[in-house]
């Protein structure tokens, strides 16, 4: 069976993002349309201090917490640094760095590849770590057995 | 004749400064000024005002047993009085921070007495007799080695050194213990292992670009000086490296 293959971008800005631009990118993303798939990669923002002393305690920080997306909430737990986008087809591409012109233009240069970001078949490894995974668009995304779930944004094409 | 130290090779601006920091007769720039209190409740290692906790009794009352070395090697105050082994640790970014770990514990050794550094890749934890301790932080943090930005007081998860920064230029920190406040100083709100503080202890402003470049211990081929371009200290490292390498073959410098 021959599966169907999408166009992957990133987008990696120099700086790791404020919670609020990430916002901002991501509306402007999701108006430009055609997105299939969508990660925000970073470094984590624990809810509780990890490690030492004051492991266990809660950790208030202005990076972590909910962002609107076309009207859902999600709670961000990354410090955003990289974006990995999955097209419908390649036409959206020149919207998309005209988005991303758009939003970083007075702020700090980005780079923004064309590749494959993220798998789209189960590996070997995937089927001994996550068993049967019945929806396969999370693979290559997060963790299927993650207590966070992704979101599902309706209407956007 | 008496022996020079070198401090270390180059030619570069980055490795005069990794000299002249290691060096005690160049005094470290005083640049931004810590209260007592705030330095001690940054560290969160005892109240501000209260007295120091010791571990044994002061060294005059519990009777030295007739020593050559002990008379030879002076206790610093803090060993006199007898008082805990506490700490202090640092993480600094890669991106010209004016410091970073190996050189931490290279200046301190030259610089300080009585101190068990510890150095990591991300991170330098410096260990000492408390009372001691509080001077040595000060000057670690009011003088040049230390950014409110690129430098971060951090006892536990240090992760952030090798990371990009943040929007406002400040390095990662997952506690975010530091925060750059609207009046652009940065404050820390939290104590180095990421506890709140019941106030915010400001620090200072963050240095611009240009001081950072000018100021940094660490060589970066994007931001900063590029560690090829210094030939002198290219060619010293291969050296060491070839030295230590062929170590177990006896090797002969040609």
């Amino acid at each position: 069976m021959t599966e169907p293959t999408y166009p992957q971008l990133r987008i990696v800005p120099m700086r790791f993002l404020n919670p609020e631009t990430v916002e901002i990118l991501l509306d402007r993303l999701f108006k430009a349309g055609g997105i299939r798939r969508l990660v925000l990669n970073g470094p984590s923002i624990p809810a509780t201090v990890p490690y030492g002393p004051a492991r266990g305690a809660a950790n208030p920080t202005t990076y972590r917490r909910a962002i609107q997306i076309c009207g859902e909430e999600y709670i961000l737990g990354v410090q955003v640094g990289t974006i990995l986008l999955e097209l419908e087809d390649s036409s959206m591409i020149p919207d998309i760095k005209a988005v991303c012109d758009e939003v970083f233009a007075d702020k700090f240069p980005y780079g923004i590849t064309e590749g494959i970001y993220m798998r789209s078949n189960m590996t070997t490894t995937d089927y001994a770590k996550y068993g049967i995974v019945e929806d396969e668009r999370i693979l290559g995304m997060a963790d299927p057995k993650s207590k966070q779930r992704p979101i599902i944004l309706q209407g956007n094409r | 004749m008496a022996y020079t130290p070198q401090y270390g090779p180059g030619t570069s601006k980055v490795a005069a400064n990794r000299r002249n920091q290691m060096n005690p007769n160049v005094k470290l720039e005083k640049i931004r000024s810590v209260t007592d209190e705030d330095l001690i409740l940054i560290m969160g290692h005892r109240a501000p005002g209260q007295a120091y906790p010791s571990a044994h009794p002061p060294l005059a009352e519990q009777g030295e047993p007739d020593c050559p070395i002990r008379k030879i090697v002076k206790p610093t105050e803090g060993a006199k009085a007898g008082d805990r082994v506490r700490y202090i640790q640092f993480a600094d970014s890669m991106l010209n921070a004016p410091c970073q770990p190996y050189q931490r514990t290279y200046l301190e050794m030259y610089r300080f007495r009585g101190i068990d550094p510890g150095t990591l890749s991300g991170r330098q934890i410096i260990e000492c007799r408390e009372r001691d301790l509080e001077g040595y932080a000060r000057e670690l943090v009011e003088t040049n080695l230390f950014d409110p930005a690129t430098c971060g007081i951090r006892g536990a998860t240090v992760h952030g050194h090798s990371l990009r920064l943040a929007e406002n230029g400040m390095m990662f920190d997952a506690v975010q213990r530091c925060i750059l406040d609207t009046d652009g100083i940065v404050k820390y709100v939290k104590d180095q292992v990421g506890n709140p503080l019941d106030r915010k202890v400001a620090i200072g402003k963050p240095m611009d670009a240009a001081w950072l470049k000018e100021n940094t211990t660490m060589f970066h081929s994007l931001v900063g000086t590029a560690f090829r371009s210094d030939e002198e200290y290219v060619k010293y490292v291969q050296r060491i490296h070839a030295l230590r390498t062929k170590y177990g073959f006896m090797p002969k410098e040609a």
